[in-house]
Order: C-alpha cells, then sequence, then structure tokens
C-alpha cells in the first residue's frame, strides 16, 4: 500500500524511465507517467498526487503552462512541484518558482538528487 | 615519783594528760588522715576528670584520624575510580573517533554506491531505450537524450557517414547555429579524422585549452559498426555546471561509440509495414 503519489511529467522516454528508477527507491511512493503539460493534466484530473516533477521543456504545453494549471486547480493547487531545468535555462527557472513551483533540479539529473528533494517535500 | 602526787591526782594527771594528747592526737591525725583522705580523693577526682577529659579528647582525636584516614581512603578509592574513569572515556573517546572515521567512511561509500547505482541506472536505461527503438528518429531522439540529459551536453551535433563515404552528414544538431552545421569531408577535421580512423577523440579537460568548437570539439566519437564508423558525435560545448568528465560520461561514450550505430542500422530496417513478426522474414534461414 503506498502513501504517497508522484506524477512525473518529461517528455523524453529516457529521462522519464530514469525518474522513475530513481523515484522506485523512495518505499511507499507510486509514480504516474506524463508525456507531456496536457498528457499531465489529464492524469492530474483522474487521480490525486502529492507531488509532480515537470520539465520545462515539453511539446504540445510545456512545464511553466502545466504549473500555472496545477496552481489554479482546485484539486491539486497545493500540491508540490519540482522542476527540471537546465543550468542554462535561469529564466524559465525564475519564471517556474515565479510562478509556484516548489523546487528546482538541473541536468544532468542525479538520483540521490531527486530522492533528497522529494523527500524533503513530502516530509519523508 | 612525788610523794604529794596522790595516786588520785597521778592517775587523774595521767588520764587527763595522757588521753587528752592522745584524742587530741588522733583527732589530729584523724582530720589530718580525712583532710589528707579528702585531699587525695580530691586530687584523684581532678585525675580522673583530667584523665577523662583527656581520654575523650584522645576519642575525638582518634575519630577524628580515623575519619581522615577513612577520608583519605575515600580520595584514594576515589582518585582510583576517576583514573578508571578516565581510562574507560579514552578508551570510549578512541571508539567514537574510530565509529566516527568508520561512519564517515561508509557514508562515503554510501554515498559513492549510490553514485555508482545512479550510473549504472543511467547506462542501463540509455542501452534499453536506444535498442527499444525500431524508428531511426526515435534511435536519434535517444541519442540526443543521452547526449543532452545524461552527459550533460550543451552543444552537439550528429553525423551520419554518407553512402559514398566521403562525408559526414549532419542529421541533428543541439545548442549550435544550425548554419554553422555542416557535412565535412571524411578525413578533415576533428569528425572527418573520426569517420575515417573510428578513433575517439575526447579533451582530458573540456575547457581546457578553452570551449570548444565544431572543428575542436570537446569530444567526438564515431559511432562504430563492425569496425566502420558510419558517423560520429560531436559535442562542442557542455552544460555550465558540468566542470569535468565523470566516469560514467566514458561509460556513455562507449555506449554512444559501440552501440549507436547499430541502433540506427536495426531500425532502418525494421519495417513498420511488416509488423514485428513479419521483420523476422527470412531470420530462421541465416540461424
Amino acid at each position: 500500500m503506498s502513501d504517497f503519489s508522484c506524477l512525473v511529467v518529461e517528455d523524453s522516454p529516457m529521462m522519464r524511465q530514469l525518474l522513475v528508477f530513481a523515484l522506485a527507491r523512495i518505499k511507499r511512493l507510486t509514480v504516474t507517467e506524463a508525456e507531456d503539460g496536457v498528457d499531465g493534466l489529464r492524469k492530474l484530473a483522474n487521480g490525486k498526487f502529492d507531488l509532480v516533477i515537470t520539465d520545462i521543456n515539453m511539446p504540445i504545453m510545456d512545464g511553466l503552462k502545466l504549473v500555472k494549471r496545477i496552481r489554479s486547480d482546485e484539486v491539486h493547487k497545493d500540491v508540490p512541484i519540482i522542476i527540471i531545468t537546465t543550468e542554462g535555462s535561469t529564466e524559465d527557472r525564475q519564471r517556474a518558482l515565479a510562478l509556484g513551483a516548489n523546487a528546482y533540479i538541473t541536468k544532468p539529473i542525479q538520483a540521490p538528487q531527486v530522492i533528497a528533494k522529494v523527500k524533503e517535500l513530502l516530509n519523508v | 615519783m612525788s610523794s604529794d602526787q596522790s595516786p588520785g591526782s597521778d592517775s587523774k594527771h595521767r588520764s587527763s594528760d595522757a588521753p587528752l594528747d592522745l584524742a587530741k592526737e588522733r583527732e589530729t591525725f584523724v582530720r589530718s588522715f580525712l583532710r589528707k583522705g579528702v585531699e587525695y580523693t580530691e586530687l584523684l577526682l581532678r585525675e580522673n576528670e583530667e584523665l577523662r577529659r583527656e581520654m575523650a579528647g584522645i576519642r575525638s582525636e582518634n575519630t577524628r584520624l580515623r575519619a581522615q584516614v577513612a577520608s583519605d581512603d575515600a580520595i584514594r578509592d576515589l582518585l582510583r575510580k576517576i583514573e578508571g574513569l578516565e581510562v574507560e572515556r579514552n578508551a570510549l573517546l578512541e571508539r567514537t573517533t574510530a565509529l566516527d572515521a568508520s561512519r564517515r567512511k561508509f557514508d562515503a561509500r554510501q554515498a559513492e554506491i549510490e553514485l555508482e547505482v545512479n550510473d549504472l541506472a543511467n547506462l542501463f536505461i540509455a542501452t534499453v531505450q536506444l535498442h527499444a527503438s525500431l524508428s531511426p528518429r526515435r534511435v536519434v531522439r535517444h541519442l540526443r537524450d543521452m547526449c543532452g540529459q545524461l552527459v550533460g551536453a550543451l552543444g552537439f551535433a550528429i553525423y551520419l557517414v554518407d553512402e559514398a563515404r566521403e562525408s559526414a552528414v549532419p542529421v541533428a544538431s543541439e545548442g549550435l547555429d544550425p548554419a554553422s552545421v555542416v557535412a565535412v569531408r571524411i578525413g578533415t577535421g576533428a569528425v572527418g579524422d573520426a569517420c575515417l580512423t573510428g578513433m575517439s577523440n575526447i579533451r582530458d579537460n573540456p575547457s581546457h585549452p578553452g570551449p570548444g568548437t565544431l572543428e575542436d570539439p570537446v569530444a567526438v566519437i564515431p559511432m562504430m559498426v563492425e569496425g566502420t564508423a558510419i558517423g560520429a558525435i560531436a559535442i562542442v560545448t557542455l552544460l555550465g555546471q558540468k566542470e569535468g568528465w565523470a566516469s560514467v560520461d566514458h561509460e556513455l561514450f562507449q555506449i554512444l561509440g559501440g552501440q549507436a550505430g547499430t541502433a540506427l542500422i536495426a531500425s532502418n530496417l525494421y519495417q513498420p509495414s511488416l509488423g514485428p513478426v513479419g521483420n523476422l522474414r527470412g531470420v530462421r534461414e541465416k540461424l
């Protein structure tokens, strides 16, 4: 039985798999995957999540729009959001944080860093 | 004895004299005896009193000395105990220090293992993704992800050798001016040279002697299939936070060099119209 659920929104299958692999090491956490922002919103509408991890650069709906939508969603407006950015995209990161993202992880991602951040936000 | 002395008077004289003296003497003696007795008694009492006091003083002194001896013993015991505790404390401190060192060692080892697991996961996922794709477009996408997301390349280009084996043609690039990413002649420049020789060229220090350029990338990895280079990946610049190569980068380069070509050829041979089983046509005859 899982205590927490996390939604990973990432268009790159490789990155998604890496994130899922890293998150699998946190006990009692279930992970749901979404390929882009729209897919992410769909998954959010059909479930209840304790955490969202999203990439910024994605086709169809990027991470910034997704953060904005989540913050205006009645059910998930308070859910912690971690954004994944590259070192160069400081502007995107600042915008995401201003929109309500709680934390960010820079690429290339390291599993221990992801695990620590998730545990911190979920208080586990 | 005189004649006028009557026997009565003589006897009276004698009886009044002698007894009187004797009585006096006796009385004197008795008085003296009693006085002396009183004096002796008083003296004895005084001496006794003195002796009592002395004895009380000696007892008190004795008690004090005993207490002191006991106290000295107690102090000696305490000192011995303190000494023992000091030894114990030092042993515990040594043990704590050793445990601390051991804990630090284990923490460092755990961090190392965490990193190794992370690296292995990266390599495993990269390999799986590369070979799980049956579309050249997706294979190239995975190559891009491997360079950008796993290696941490900011600017890079992927080249394939043309059929005439005269030039290497760019098929994908990121973080570079598209106009500058052009075909290169085999044997010319870093990419052309890698495609000709099949040898990687990776700078020891990616930021030395300066940032990479297309002509002098920080790393060029030829994609090899059966000893022939079918293309190359040129990593020109790295993400700002990447100060040097990680050990896993070299492993990723090996995957890129040894498996990317095979994945590209396999995905290119796959005919979606035939489906997975249809694409097995002729396999048995070749076994």
